[in-house]
């Protein structure tokens, strides 16, 4: 029957309960098993996703969970809260015990005790011998020790003590932890850390961040100005650095100007600014469109990366969502060994128009150079469907950067339309007459590569007419602007968190590798005789004060065998 | 090993009080001279000339004045606390160092070995001479593996020994290794070079060496050979896998991205290691525990028992192979956390591979609890052992292959 119990009382054991170990390990189990549900479940995505990934009922129960943005959750953040009680607990009531007993040291030991040691040998030696020198033998043989002596009813006693403070390693874990977490929470409560895409030329004090599933504001005391953004290249054309220069503008005043890369943030009135990311910051491109209505009309269009630009007789429209500089492609076959070749410059758009199904599109500014330096015309890689993995290389054939052959490829088409039948003789004809329109009937003037541009013009034969786009919009010229992708972060509790690490590895270091080892030396004269025992004990690792214990015994064995004789 | 006990000899002097104590302290000297310079060099740390910043004269000037400056405290030290020579830390870990060193000589004589200029090429790394070294590593580990089973049912003094000096070996060759490719890194172009603990195929090695080095460290203390079975079927494991992931192409050596440019790099994932390492190890006390229970249960007296650690032992060497293994973890995760703070902005961002290893963290952290809070016993601490070693795997592997987040370099692809 469990005793009725006073409120107080019952506080008492809760506080009691609280701090106990058994706790401890569970608490520790479950905030495990609960973290792993953030890592499998991925957090922070766009709502849409989930939906579309767990379907509407699944989707309800886990955001009711907040499971979207685990780690910030009232259950989550209240059971490390509950950790710092339980933390608070054990620490409040063993300091108090430990600190004690690190400072007093008792010394007699009643025979009882002495049977109970873990570790205990007896010598029996005969009356008389010297106990200053059988004492002075044991200091001798424990270098570093501190001793401690005293006399009781006839019976010497002579306590060592090594690794005494080692319960200072325990509170020191403790509240390790506890700084940790406090250190952690001033960092949420009072700090900040969000994301800025500054593009080159342009400045920016607004920072976006995630506040569970919206995305939050917080404006700076300051503008940061992205004055140039570089990227170096491996020479295997993975990227090596990324560099921003950037100047800070406090109250209109330039009062900085640094670079920073990864790994080497700016630090300005408190506030770290991190490379982090980088994109196209409205690129400046030319785009010529050769129609496809077989007028060989070719018209330009001038536009930025993000803008989207409409041809008004046409309909067609064309948003433009990225430029690249590089593009660093594995050319090699599947098995073979690697082999990288930056393909140039590409811009990325969306075509649209009537009649059309929507297409996404990269096109290649340079045309398609073969291993040994053969040219094979102009390229894009198209994607029907939008998506990254759909894109598809479609060669067009003739090298659209040489206008002459876009003109040679017209004139094919024409002469091939006026033959009656289509056989290899007519197209040869309808070839040269071609050759004539373009480059006239000197056949000495013709360029020396006119095989080659057959064979590409052949090819386009087959594959533009059965294009269903209006137009093939392709990049002639650029100028790039970069974003610089930078994060802001300012943590007042990061320093607390650094304390409690250092405590945290410092208390763990005495926890484990200087345990608290005790030897009592205890002198008994009865029965003309003497009794001696040595008695050891150790609060953890065992297996080394075993040796240890042993060891010494057997030094003192040997060095009482000579105070003997 | 006693003070008292009498060893003559070369190697005895030189593992002796004064001798190892000054070879100690020259060797951390050495080391924070390193350190110095990649802190306050001029030109400071660059991730791409760092190992010939170490081996070039002005490295020789740091670390050669750091050494010195390390005697010279020792024996200002020893004059004015003469017992100080007798520290324990000098003897325990002067001999890692002097292995380093050894590693580091090797490391030299293969780079003897390298194949001509004109013959590493970036596209096909298969002549490079660390490739044959780890080859033999993967052998050698192997063979002691097998040995340290066959010590089991022929508990031959010289099986075992045969067992350990392969052991050692093996580590021997693969940290040569890894210094090795170090060096290769930068024969292929200067830019390219970093430290060879970038990638899932090289800390795989590391792990290998660490796993055994932590063992050997146990085994030669506690005589506790007959773990050796468990633990260095661990290690062959993972050599497996290294092979099998040199054969799908992973083991190249290639450049690195930005952010990883950092010499945390080089603190953060050894550090990492020697916990993941050690926790092999307990995993490995841990089966054998299970395994010795197994034998008694079935009333065996049999000659394996002999020579079997008591299951006391064994429960004590886990916890032993944990004492190492959770500081160090602690340390790695609060380095990590340090780097990220460094690198991204915020020290702790959930990330999953951060998250794991706070879950590897706190189950270890209630394993030690649980040892020494009442109603856990010996076998179902060994079983903790064991499931809190494939938490482990899955926080160094299976997060790299499942989750993605911000570690995700160490991808499998
Ligand atoms: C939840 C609150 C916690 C309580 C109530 C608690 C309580 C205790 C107690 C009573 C001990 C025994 C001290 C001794 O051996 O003299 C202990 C040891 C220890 N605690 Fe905690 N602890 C808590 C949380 C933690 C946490 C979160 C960690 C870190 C993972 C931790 C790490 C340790 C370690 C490493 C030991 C030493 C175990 C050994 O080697 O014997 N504790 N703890």
């Amino acid at each position: 029957m469990p005793r009725m119990q006073t409120f107080p009382d019952l506080l008492k054991t809760l506080w009691q309960r609280v701090g106990s170990m058994s706790l401890a390990i569970i608490l520790l189990v479950v905030l495990s098993i609960a973290s792993v549900i953030g890592t499998v479940l991925l957090q922070n995505q766009a709502q849409a996703d989930y939906l579309q990934q767990f379907g509407p009922l699944w989707y309800w129960v886990f955001r009711s969970l907040g499971l979207f943005d685990m780690y910030h959750t009232w259950w989550f953040i209240s059971m490390l809260g509950f950790l710092m009680v339980s933390l608070t607990s054990c620490l409040w009531r063993n300091i108090p015990k430990m600190l004690k007993e690190m400072r007093t040291r008792k010394v007699p030991v009643s025979d009882k005790a002495l049977k109970r040691f873990q570790h205990l040998h007896e010598w029996h030696l005969p009356a008389g011998v010297g106990v200053e020198a059988l004492q002075e033998a044991f200091r001798q043989r424990l270098d570093g020790w501190e001793f401690k002596a005293s006399e009781q009813g006839g019976n010497h006693y002579l306590r060592a003590d090594k690794g005494r403070w080692n319960k200072w390693g325990y509170i020191l874990v403790h509240a390790a932890i506890l700084v940790i977490l406090v250190g952690g929470w001033i960092g949420s409560e009072y700090g900040f850390r969000g994301n800025m895409a500054v593009p080159e030329g342009a400045s920016e004090n607004e920072i976006d961040f995630l506040q569970g599933t919206e995305t939050g504001h917080l404006t700076m005391p300051f503008y940061v100005r992205c004055n140039s953004f570089t990227i170096d290249f491996f020479p295997t054309g993975a990227p090596k650095e990324f560099r921003s220069n950037l100047t800070i503008i406090d109250h209109g005043k330039e009062v900085l100007t640094s670079d920073i890369i990864v790994n080497e943030p700016l630090y300005y009135k408190g506030v770290r600014i991190y490379q982090a990311s980088f994109g196209d910051g409205g690129s400046d491109v030319t785009l010529k469109l050769y129609h496809l209505d077989g007028t060989g009309a070719i018209t330009t269009a001038k536009t930025q990366v993000y803008e989207t630009w409409t041809d008004k007789k046409s309909g067609v429209s064309l948003t433009l969502t990225d430029f690249k500089p590089y593009n660093v492609e594995n050319m090699a076959d599947p098995g073979q060994p690697k082999d990288f070749k930056d393909l140039g410059p590409a811009v990325i758009y969306e075509m649209r128009g009537p009649g059309m199904n929507p297409v996404k599109i990269k096109a290649f500014m340079n045309p398609f150079i073969g291993p040994d330096g053969d040219n094979r015309g102009s390229f894009l890689m198209v994607s029907s469907t939008g998506d990254k993995a759909d894109y598809k290389a479609l060669s067009l054939g003739i090298d659209l950067t040489n206008p002459n052959e876009w003109r040679l490829f017209h004139a094919f088409m024409k002469h091939l339309g006026e033959a009656h039948k289509r056989t290899q003789d007519s197209a040869r004809a309808a070839f040269q007459a071609a050759m004539y329109d373009v480059f006239g009937r000197d056949k000495a003037k013709w360029p020396k590569n006119f095989q080659a541009m057959a064979m590409r013009t052949l090819q386009a034969v087959r594959v533009l007419p059965s294009l269903q786009w209006p137009m093939l919009p392709m990049l002639v010229d650029y100028k790039q602007h970069y974003y610089t992708g930078l994060q802001l972060a300012q943590d007042p509790g990061m320093n607390i968190v650094w304390l409690g690490s250092a405590m945290l590895v410092f208390g763990l270091c005495i926890m484990f590798y200087m345990p608290h080892r005790k030897l009592w030396l205890v002198i008994r004269p009865a029965q003309g005789r003497m009794h001696i025992s040595l008695a050891g004990m150790v609060n953890r690792n065992h297996l080394v004060f075993t040796k240890y214990f042993h060891d010494v015994f057997t030094k003192l064995d040997q060095d009482f065998g000579e105070i003997k004789s | 090993m006693t003070a008292t006990t009498a060893e003559d000899g070369f190697t005895a002097t030189l593992y002796r009080g004064r001798w190892v104590f000054l070879r100690f302290a020259a060797y951390l000297g050495a080391m924070a001279g390193i350190a110095a310079m990649a802190k306050f060099g001029v030109g400071a740390y660059e991730e791409n000339a760092f190992l010939y910043q170490i081996l070039s004269m002005k490295g020789l000037i740091w670390g050669g004045t750091g050494a010195l400056a390390g005697c010279g405290l020792a024996i200002v030290g020893s004059v004015m606390k003469p017992t100080l020579p007798d520290a324990k830390m000098a003897r325990n870990f002067a001999p890692w160092l002097d292995g380093f060193l050894l590693m580091v000589i090797l490391a030299s004589v293969w780079a003897l070995f390298e194949p001509a200029a004109d013959q590493i090429s970036y596209e096909n790394q298969s002549n490079l001479f660390s490739g044959r070294v780890i080859m033999a590593m993967n052998v050698i580990f192997i063979f002691s593996a097998v040995s340290y089973i066959a010590y089991l049912f022929a508990p031959e003094s010289f099986i075992g020994r045969i067992a350990t000096w392969s052991a050692y070996a093996g580590i021997y060759l693969g940290g040569s290794a890894l210094l090795l490719r170090w060096h290769e890194s930068y024969l292929f172009d200067m830019e390219i070079g970093h430290a060879p603990v970038s990638n899932l195929y090289e800390v795989f090695i590391l792990l290998c060496c660490i796993t055994a080095a932590v063992y050997l460290a146990l085994e030669k203390r506690y005589q506790a050979k007959a773990m050796g079975a468990f633990v260095m079927t661990l290690v062959s494991a993972a050599v497996f896998f290294d092979v099998w992931l040199a054969s799908v192409g992973q083991g190249d050596i290639k450049p690195l991205v930005p952010a990883l440019q950092s010499y945390w790099m080089k603190i953060h994932v050894p550090m990492n290691f020697v916990g993941y390492g050690s926790f092999a190890v307990a995993c490995g006390a841990g089966m054998a525990y299970l395994f010795r229970h197994r034998l008694e249960a079935k009333g065996g007296t049999s000659k394996m028992l002999k020579i079997f650690p008591s299951l006391d032992q064994l429960d004590q060497l886990a916890y032993k192979a944990v004492a190492i293994g959770f500081p160090a973890f602690t340390l790695a995760t609060i380095l990590g956390a340090a780097w990220a703070a460094e690198a991204w902005g915020g020290y702790w961002s959930w990330d999953p591979k951060e998250t794991w290893a706070l879950i590897v963290w706190m189950i270890y952290g209630a394993y030690l609890h649980a040892r020494v809070s009442h109603g856990w016993h010996g076998k179902a601490l060994a079983w903790w052992a064991v499931a809190g070693f494939l938490v482990t795997v899955f926080c160094f592997l299976g997060v790299n292959m499942y989750l993605s987040g911000l570690h995700s370099y160490g991808r499998l692809s």
